[in-house]
């Protein structure tokens, strides 16, 4: 008999302790139920299936059994059980550790997630079942790290990345080299002298050395971009360390695959490594060029997509795959292909789909990219347990010292040689993050799983180093960096929320510098970049980009992006009826009264009350209208969005921007100015406007002449953001028929009356972000500031 | 300030060879020449601030002078306040960028001058409603003072987050 109190020393624990073994609770299940997935394998299942087909096709001359009212069927659905099981570990863990208050703040998630790898792993060899071979080869680079790095390279900020490139690629192409053949070389080395007695070192030759150094001198994006991410460190230091991490992976490939090759036969000649160079700019530059063909392809296929929002998201997600499918196909670099798709798509793709798509885009890919990541150091951590290893001191040690070395020589080097060039230069500072930051990562790993071992019998040694520095370095490094970027006082990374006028000065400069640099008479990086940019206006948006927004220039829509974004912000920070206290708010209203001619007020916008008798008659008009939207909406396809008709006609509307213009000033004419002084908060008057913002309530088809329709418009005289919600646009639509439509009200503000066209246009997005609500998901919203092209 | 003798010397090719009349000055006509200026939106602007107000040709010293607010800036220059700001520093560009928009050198940006920098980089393709919107958004965003203008603190502090060092220069005159 349970007794209630057994049950409540629960209650000794806190939220975050009970939260922590519920999780231990279920990694126990989870544990348990792997190895019984693990325990009765495929073919032993098949057979039982095709005996008992057998026994049932002969079946019926034998004893009838019951009729199996419950049955288990694991193999049926095991595979499918088995990888959910690993994703739904993988997202608990995540979130079991940020319940934990202090401890995601010390420890950096990566290490979390491989402890939690080693623990499961365990937990399945003490059960005594194989540990499921999850690191494979072909699991790892096909499903696990496109996302990740697809995520990095959609949103990659270009302007920096540009500015950095030389360094980066220095970094990237001779560093890289620099660590393979250095590591690689002084390994051999101390192979060599090593005394004979127990140690086989000296059986290792020179190029399995060599091939060793190339697999563990790449520093790996994933581990980066984990540690990186949560140390907010500044943008120039961020994007050198990941953009060497993403570049090096041609060097990497090539390397890789030219030692490998030559491993067997002992030697490569000087032929073989000419070759070499010219294979390494064959899969660099060819991985690019796959890359941006397919972004090109995805740009011009989102052109067309405007009838079927719902599918765009799968365009870009489906041509970058298969960017890196291909490129991976021919032997070149697969992470390029992936970065350049991504980064060339983007400005196009961007302004040709729904703010919707968009958000799922973005929003896809931040899953899919923690899942992954979550799941590489998991698997890690599961990997280490299962082995083999070779444990062998000397090689190991000696392995993660010179690792380290070569790093700290390797970045010194360069910074020297690369400050001769730069305008601002690298400081010590930035050199230690620059060096410290090199972590690997499980791309290493992989290399070295991959390894044949016919061929390399010292497979498991290296295995056993590799996994060695990546411990260090994701443990040791990774831990220690955020405590000593809090000790050096690095630049930390800034809240850029990019204001207009950075937007404006930072064009007008960019003119300067390139007029300044044609008095010159030198060809300078804003020169190209100005051409470039001129190209891109004149012959490359207009193909890839539909309809009216091919032309419409890089700061205006800037500036409607900003204007989105504070609508947003109105919107969620309580639908207008808190405002800033900065912020007056005038609260319009629209009343359109078919074939009655306006009440004739007062064109100096004086401020009368509303009699109560209109105020009865607004309100029953809202009334009836929310009513009216609410039945429209009740019936709608499982496949169509929520009907946006305004999004659609986002093109049409900029086309039809003149008439808009044209009839405002005719309705200015027959005008009727009418100004509520800003209610209180609780009238029944913003309540209802509330209503009518709501964004449930929002109305599709207002053809009907006879339901006068309030709109209700909430402004401020001194900023231009208004939540207009229908008729400007109706009457856009519907011009002649604006004669009798009549009133608009406008705040007292002069300097309102030239906005209303923009106040149209930014209502107009603000509807269609009503829809998509709030974005609170991952940060970066910096990025998306960026301007198309730099 | 230390230009070395050696890009003194490619600039004063670059000067001689605008100079096409050989006077040692230049004029107007002289900067239209260069092809790429009349395509850029504010180049009349830069022409401009060549010229000192009044003069109407430039000598190479003055050249020499206007290119040099483009240097790098030395980052580990000591503070000394007695001696005179250089003209590479980050406050001396700024101060040569905000006089661009200055036009009529009253030390702050009008809204009727920004409307003028806006129509001229943004050109036939926006409505003038757009760009008095725009224009007004900035100004009320920088303008901490409320005069409906940019002094030049104002705008020194709206670009506080740029890298101004990196973006005014040229490595060409290191």
């Amino acid at each position: 008999k349970l007794h209630p109190t057994s049950l409540n020393f629960l209650g000794l624990f806190s939220l975050p302790e009970r939260a922590l073994l519920l999780v231990l609770v279920l990694v126990f299940l989870q544990g348990s139920v792997l190895p019984l997935g693990a325990a009765s394998s495929p073919d032993v299942s098949h057979q039982d299936k095709t005996d008992n087909h057998k026994v049932e096709a002969q079946g019926h001359n034998y004893t009838k059994k019951a009729f199996p009212v419950l049955s288990i069927d694991y193999h049926y659905i095991q595979t499918p059980f088995e990888i959910s099981l690993w994703v739904l570990l993988a997202s608990l863990m995540k979130l079991g550790f940020h319940l934990i208050p202090r401890l995601s703040s010390i420890v950096p998630e990566s290490c979390l997630l491989i402890v939690v790898g080693l623990l499961v792993g365990g937990l399945i060899k003490l059960a005594g079942e194989q540990v499921p071979p999850v690191m494979n080869t072909r699991l790892f680079f096909l499903c696990l790290l496109p996302p990740i790095i697809l995520d990095a390279g959609y949103f990659l900020p270009i302007r920096p990345f540009m500015e950095n490139l030389g360094t980066i690629l220095m970094f990237a192409v001779v560093g890289t080299l620099w660590n393979a053949f250095f590591i690689g070389g002084l390994l051999y080395a101390v192979c060599q002298i090593q005394p004979d007695n127990p140690s086989s070192l000296h059986q290792i030759e020179l190029l399995p050395c060599l091939l060793f150094g190339s697999i563990i001198s790449a520093v790996d994006p994933v581990a980066v971009l984990a540690v990186f991410e949560e140390i907010h460190i500044n943008e120039l230091l961020h994007i050198l360390v990941f953009g060497e991490s993403l570049l090096n992976d041609a060097v990497t490939v090539v390397l890789y695959h030219l030692f490998e090759e030559y491993s067997g036969i002992g030697t490569v000649s000087v032929l073989d490594g000419f070759l070499g160079v010219i294979s390494f700019l064959v899969v660099a530059l060819g991985g690019v060029l796959v890359g941006a063909i397919y972004g090109i392809l995805a740009a011009f296929t989102s052109r067309f997509t405007s009838h079927t929002r719902v599918i765009e998201p799968l365009f870009v997600f489906v041509y970058s795959y298969m960017a890196y499918l291909s490129a991976e196909m021919f032997h070149l670099s697969g992470i390029m292909a992936l970065i350049a798709c991504g980064a060339v798509m983007r400005p196009y793709v961007e302004a040709n789909i729904s703010h919707k798509s968009h958000t799922t885009i973005k929003y896809f890919l931040k899953m899919w990219s923690s899942v992954s990541e979550t799941l590489i150091f998991i698997f890690l951590g599961v990997a280490t347990v299962d082995g083999p290893h070779n444990w062998n001191w000397t090689f190991v040690t000696v392995t993660v010292i010179l690792c380290l070395v070569a790093r700290v020589i390797g970045v010194v080097g360069l910074t020297y040689v690369i400050n001769k060039f730069r305008i601002v230069k690298l400081t010590t500072k930035d050199q230690f993050i620059v060096a410290y930051g090199g972590l690997r990562g499980a791309i290493a790993f992989s290399l070295g799983f991959l390894l044949d071992p016919a061929h390399f019998a010292m497979r498991e040694m290296f295995l056993t180093a590799i996994i060695t520095v990546i411990f260090f370095t994701v443990f040791v490094q990774g831990m220690t960096i955020k405590p000593l970027v809090e000790l050096l006082a690095v630049k930390k990374k800034q809240e850029a929320k990019r204001s207009i006028n950075e937007e404006i000065h930072t064009q007008f400069l960019d003119h300067l510098l390139t007029g300044i640099e044609d008095i010159c008479g030198h060809y300078g990086h804003h020169h190209w970049k100005d051409k470039l940019n001129r190209f891109n206006k004149k012959y490359v948006k207009k193909c890839l980009i539909a309809g009216e927004r091919s032309k419409e220039p890089q700061l205006i829509a800037f500036y409607h992006k900003m204007e989105m974004k504070q609508a947003i912000e109105l919107v969620e920070s309580g639908g207008g009826v808190k405002l800033p206290a900065a912020m007056p708010s005038t609260v319009s209203m629209q009343n359109i009264q078919p074939k009655k001619p306006p009440p004739a007020l007062p064109p100096e916008r004086a401020l009368p009350q509303l009699s109560k008798g209109r105020e009865e008659e607004i309100r029953k008009i809202l009334r009836s209208n929310l009513q009216r939207t609410r039945q429209r909406l009740r019936s709608y396809n499982r496949h169509t969005l929520v009907a946006d008709p305004y999004e659609d006609g986002l093109n049409d509307f900029l086309i039809k921007k003149q008439k808009i213009i044209e009839l405002e000033k005719k309705i200015t004419e027959m005008n009727n100015y009418l100004t509520v002084p800003s209610a209180p908060p609780d009238s029944p008057t913003i309540t209802r406007a509330r209503l009518a913002s709501d964004p449930q309530a929002y109305s599709v088809k207002p053809t009907s002449d006879s339901v006068p329709t309030i709109q209700v418009d909430l402004a401020s005289p001194q900023s231009p953001d208004s939540v207009n919600l229908m008729d400007e646009f109706r009457n856009a639509r519907q011009p002649e028929q604006d004669e009798d439509r009549g009133l608009m009200m406008k705040p007292p503000s002069e300097a309102k009356g030239p906005k209303r066209p923009e106040d149209a246009e930014g209502a107009k997005d603000q509807q269609r972000l009503m829809r998509c609500l709030s974005d609170p998901g991952p940060s970066a919203d910096e990025d998306e500031d960026e301007p198309f092209l730099p | 300030m230390k230009i070395s003798p050696a890009h003194i010397i490619r600039l004063y090719d670059r000067f001689e060879f605008l100079d096409k009349e050989g006077s040692g000055q230049l004029r107007l006509e002289d900067f239209a020449e260069v092809k790429e200026l009349a395509m850029n939106p504010i180049g009349d602007r830069i022409i401009g601030a060549f010229f000192s107000p009044g003069q109407e040709t430039v000598d190479f010293p003055s050249f020499v002078r206007i290119l040099a607010h483009f240097r790098p800036t030395d980052k580990n220059r000591a503070k000394d306040s007695t001696q005179p700001e250089p003209v590479n520093s980050r406050t001396s560009k700024l101060k040569f960028a905000f006089q661009l928009y200055d036009q009529d050198r009253d030390g702050k940006i009008s809204r009727a001058e920004l409307l003028q920098v806006l129509r001229e980089m943004l050109g036939m393709q926006v409505t003038e409603e757009q760009l008095e919107s725009i224009a007004d958004r900035a100004i009320q965003e920088a303008d901490l003072d409320r005069d409906d203008a940019i002094s030049f603190e104002e705008f020194r502090k709206s670009l506080e987050k740029v890298n101004i060092e990196h973006k005014m220069s040229i490595r060409f005159l290191r």
